[in-house]
């Protein structure tokens, strides 16, 4: 048995809830903090990963395309890398050609605030700024999951 | 004075080491990524590992020392 092996790759999880996102800052590319409850208003998919992370390989390119599908609704996807070297995000992202926000927090204090307890994570928040579902892990149903749970929060006015 | 035995203070020492001297952490999932390198992967490539058991099988006359996959003919 290897320490890879121990890891949780699959099967994902999902949940859904209702509280507040937390109050947490992470950085841009650029350099700048952005607090991750700065979106009310608007339908935000957060999503925890980091290079090292065998599904977030899959999960990446899938959260790419659900948000060119969502973004002329109003849906964010905030993708919060937590690499400890921005080296190895940065040599990901270039072999990863892709739209999405990426945030960067490598001391890893968002995925504390939001309790991650696997990798990749994603929580979905709606318009008040509530997390209404969380997924753990990646799998080919999680992407449908994203879309009927974005399709919800959309109906909801 | 009382005299304190010796297996009294052996036993204070281990209690405090049990307390204190804890070299356990807990490691958060977002935090794997050194545990989760290739490097620490055993065997990690599998092509070079039958390379590696072939060449030595050879060089130490070691047939079947690792195992084998055949039926008894000798034909691996």
């Amino acid at each position: 048995m290897t320490i890879a092996s121990l890891m949780p790759l699959a099967p994902s999880t999902s949940a859904s809830t209702s509280k507040p996102t937390p109050s947490v800052e992470v950085s841009t590319a650029d350099g700048a903090t952005v607090n991750l409850a700065d979106y009310k208003g608007r339908i935000v998919l957060i999503d925890f990963w980091a290079s090292w992370c065998p599904p977030c390989k899959t999960s990446f390119p899938a959260l790419d395309v659900l948000y060119r599908q969502y973004r002329d609704r109003g849906v964010e996807v905030l993708a919060v890398d937590l690499d400890e070297r921005r080296h190895d995000a940065e040599t990901f992202l270039g072999a990863h050609p892709h739209s999405l926000t990426v945030l960067y927090d490598p001391k890893g204090v968002s995925p504390q605030a939001f309790g991650v307890k696997g990798m990749p994570s994603s929580f979905i928040v709606d318009r008040a700024g509530n997390i209404r579902f969380t997924h753990m892990g990646y799998s080919g149903d999680v992407a449908a999951s994203y879309r009927q749970e974005i399709n919800l929060l959309l109906s909801e006015h | 004075m009382p005299h304190r035995r010796p297996h009294t203070l052996i036993l204070a020492g281990v209690l405090f080491a049990a307390a204190f001297g804890g070299g356990c952490a807990t490691v958060q999932p977002w935090q794997r990524g050194r545990l989760a390198d290739n490097c620490m992967v055993f065997d990690a490539d599998g092509s070079q590992v039958a390379y590696m058991t072939h060449w030595q099988e050879a060089r130490e006359a070691s047939a079947g020392g690792f195992g084998v996959q055949s039926g008894g003919c000798g034909c691996k």
